[in-house]
């Protein structure tokens, strides 16, 4: 069984080790529970965090964690899972799938044990070999009683950075995140959100779901065009890759990002 | 003295001919026995033919009496031997004048203790039956005869109780026969519970539902609870063709042997919808039974099944619907007996988005785990999935949100005319290959009708990609594109059609 020591903690640990993986790291943690609004905070920051040169660090648990590592992978990051359970343990087939997909990538997994099962008392263990391979954390949804919250105040007790992004305050699990930005606890992470971007497109459908997300239905009613046609250039979007469906909604995925004139050209399709 | 009546048994939707024999014997010891594999509910006909004709102020001889069901080996069931065999007992004893030299016909019915005829199941199989065997008169219930109304060549004679029929055979009053009528004359009934036009929003279900009704294709709706998917459902006979007058026969004959016919109705003008709740059993969906009963399939034939919540339905009811979806109609074998039934209907499932419902609502909560949802939608299997072309989200709408916007206004009446071309068209398309639906196709029709141009074929290369389409859905994708270049009225199938199918593909 490989081991090694890692500050204060002596790890089990599946890939290739690699120290320059933990030069710069960053835990994206939060809710299980997560919503269509968490998923696309995670798809926005992920890949701005790895063009910065940033490693993500996360646990691996269905929700937030879990997209942080996928999103971290499509965009050809590199990603080390802290697991909640032992090295060897399987915790369930999606897991063993994204776990593979991690080594494979180069990532890491590391552990704490090696056949045990993942049950209430690993988590917080696993929390805080997190907060000692991170150098930052951002918190994406965490209901007022989460681990990621207990996450957050080891890591800032270790004298690290630790940003929140806000989130509705309607939504019971931004209610712990807009609470740790109310208190002072962690910083506000507000991405380049409040620049525009430089061109806006001209299509109709894009500038409608540029800051809603709306589904097939909506955007027909409020272009009062038929529904086949709403249909088919949605597709048509898709398939360009501008606009992202979740869940039987769309939004447009050149939100944020600075559009280049090539994707002006797919727009216009 | 030895009479024979004739009357008909039924296997499923077919008839049979049968031969009541009834003998009342001059010597023996008095006794009233039913032969020729009764079951306990022809056994019983025993104690209603004595009543019957004791309260209708006649005779029941106190002699051997000896009644056969020929063929012998066929199983009979239920009570319409009643009557047959009534008639056999007082033509035997003489009360009525000896009527076999007559060919009077066809005796059908079951008998209530006062001598009157009750509503009886299976009418218009017998007048088929009648008209198939050149047997030109049949009496049957009054309650029941409307049935019969439609089939040409025979005279139903709609018969009150026993003390008509004596009036009748004694030439004292005869019995006025039915006025016949035109199946066309009935086919047409324009009124439907649901319109489209009155469910608010949820364009891209309605689009999808005219799709369905266009090629025949199956529809797999899901959103949260509440968001009208049982309406748009029940919506979708309204858009349908109306039925031809062979297949509101076709239609009737079913329900007809399931004794789901109202009293006095003549015959089904309506596409029939089906939505059986999900604590249904397997034979109530397939049909079942010693004597095999039509079940929720054979019932919805030529219409909508709607599976509200379809996850919540016994798995071995879902992988029952296997071979009526693929063949259109279903064998049930049983010991006793064999029958098919036919089981063409156009699937509609409601799904739910995760156990709670809630799952993407702009309000509520979800409180499902990531491992309840999978294991709830893994409830339904891949071979189902697979034979559902078209998949729809149905979102909570906020009512405010609805604005009327007349684009996309449109009630059942403009989407049925729509529909109805697009049929026609494929029905000439496919003439000569057996089939009448888009849906229908194989995949080597697929090709041969549904050639695609290199820009069509681009596209669904990214899609290929994209979306890791498999060769199956592949062609599910095609399908659907032909249907909705059917329903835009054009010959080939255009990038825009392909990218709309697009929308409606499987969601994992």
């Amino acid at each position: 069984m490989l081991q090694k020591q890692v500050g204060k903690y002596k790890l089990y640990y599946h890939g290739d080790w690699d120290e320059q993986l933990f030069t710069k790291c960053i835990a994206v943690v939060g809710s299980r529970r997560m919503t269509s609004y968490g998923r696309r905070v995670v798809e926005k920051i992920v890949p701005q965090l790895i063009f910065d040169g940033w490693t993500i660090v996360s646990g691996l648990m269905y929700g937030v964690d879990q997209t942080a590592h996928e999103v971290c992978l499509e965009c050809g990051g590199k990603t080390i899972a802290v697991l909640g359970w032992g090295i060897n343990y399987r915790a369930g087939d999606k897991e063993q799938e994204l776990e593979d997909k991690i080594v494979q990538s180069g990532g890491l997994l590391l552990s704490l044990w090696v056949d045990q099962a993942g049950t209430n008392w690993t988590f917080p263990a696993r929390n805080k070999v997190v907060a000692e391979i991170s150098q930052e954390l951002i918190v994406v949804e965490a209901a007022v009683k989460s681990g990621a919250l207990l996450t957050a105040g080891m890591i800032r007790s270790l004298g690290k950075k630790v940003w929140a992004v806000p989130g509705p305050i309607t939504s019971s699990v931004s209610a712990g995140t807009n609470q740790l930005i109310a208190t002072g606890l962690a910083l506000p992470w507000l991405g380049t959100s409040y620049q525009a971007p430089l061109i806006q497109p001209h299509n109709k459908i894009l500038n409608l779901i540029q800051n809603e997300d709306l589904d097939a239905g909506e955007i027909a009613r409020k272009l009062a065009r038929p529904m086949n046609e709403i249909n088919s250039e949605l597709s048509l979007l898709l398939l360009a890759g501008t606009v992202t469906e979740k869940d039987g909604k769309y939004y447009s995925a050149l939100r944020d990002s600075r559009v280049t004139p090539s994707d002006q050209a797919k727009q216009d399709i | 003295m030895l009479v024979k009546i004739k009357s008909v048994a039924h296997v499923g939707l077919e008839t049979v001919p049968v031969e009541v024999e009834v003998d009342v014997a001059s010597q023996g010891f008095p006794g009233f026995s039913i032969v020729g594999l009764a079951s306990k509910a022809v056994e019983e006909a025993r104690e209603r033919v004595k009543t019957a004709i004791v309260n209708s102020g006649l005779d029941f001889p106190p002699k051997k009496i000896t009644v056969n069901l020929a063929p012998a080996d066929l199983p009979k069931d239920g009570a319409a031997y009643d009557l047959p065999i009534a008639m056999g007992i007082l033509t035997a004893s003489g009360q009525i004048p000896d009527i076999q030299d007559l060919d009077p016909g066809i005796f059908y019915g079951e008998l209530s203790l006062d001598g009157s005829l009750r509503a009886t199941r299976g009418v218009l199989l017998v007048g088929l039956h009648a008209q198939k065997d050149g047997v030109k008169q049949i009496f049957v219930p009054i309650e029941s005869a409307n049935e019969a109304a439609v089939i040409a060549d025979i005279i139903v004679l709609p018969t009150r109780n026993l003390k008509q029929l004596i009036d009748h055979f004694t030439a004292v009053k005869s019995i006025q026969p039915l006025q016949p009528v035109e199946v066309t004359e009935l086919v047409e009934s324009p009124n439907f519970d649901t319109d489209l036009g009155e469910i608010a929003g949820q364009e891209l279900a309605k689009r999808a539902l005219e799709i369905c009704a266009a090629g025949g294709h199956n529809l797999l709706m899901w959103g949260p609870p509440g968001t009208g998917k049982t309406m748009l459902a029940k919506a979708l006979p309204s858009i349908l063709p109306p039925l031809s007058p062979t297949e509101a026969l076709e239609v009737t004959r079913i329900y007809s042997a399931a004794g789901l016919l109202d009293s006095g109705e003549s015959l089904i003008r309506r596409r029939p919808y089906r939505n059986p709740h999900h604590g249904i059993s397997a034979a109530g969906m397939i049909g079942g039974g010693s004597n095999p009963t039509p079940g929720e399939v054979s019932l919805a034939h030529l219409g909508a099944l709607f599976l509200d919540e379809m996850p919540e339905f016994p798995r071995s009811v879902l992988e029952g619907l296997r071979q009526p979806m693929e063949d259109g109609k279903v064998s049930i074998v049983r010991a006793e007996a064999h029958v098919q039934y036919p089981a063409s209907f156009t699937l509609l499932a409601a799904v739910n988005p995760c156990p709670c419902g809630y799952l993407g609502h702009p309000k509520r909560e979800c409180k499902c785990t990531d491992k309840m949802i999978r294991k709830y939608r893994s409830r339904i299997s891949g071979p189902i999935l697979d034979r559902i072309d078209l998949h729809v989200h149905v979102p909570a709408v906020e009512i405010d949100k609805l604005t009327n916007s007349s684009v996309n206004q449109l009630d059942s009446k403009m989407i049925r005319e729509k529909v109805v071309e697009a049929r026609r068209v494929q029905v000439t398309r496919f003439a000569t290959d057996g089939i009448y639906t888009n849906s229908q196709m194989g995949n080597k029709l697929v090709k041969k009708y549904c050639s695609l141009s290199s820009e069509v074929t681009i596209i669904l290369k990214l899609a290929v990609e994209k979306f890791d389409l498999s060769a199956r859905s592949y062609f599910r994708l095609i399908k659907v594109a032909r249907t909705i270049a059917d329903l835009a009225e054009s010959d080939a199938i255009l990038p825009t059609h392909i990218a709309e199918a697009l929308q409606y593909k499987q969601i994992s």
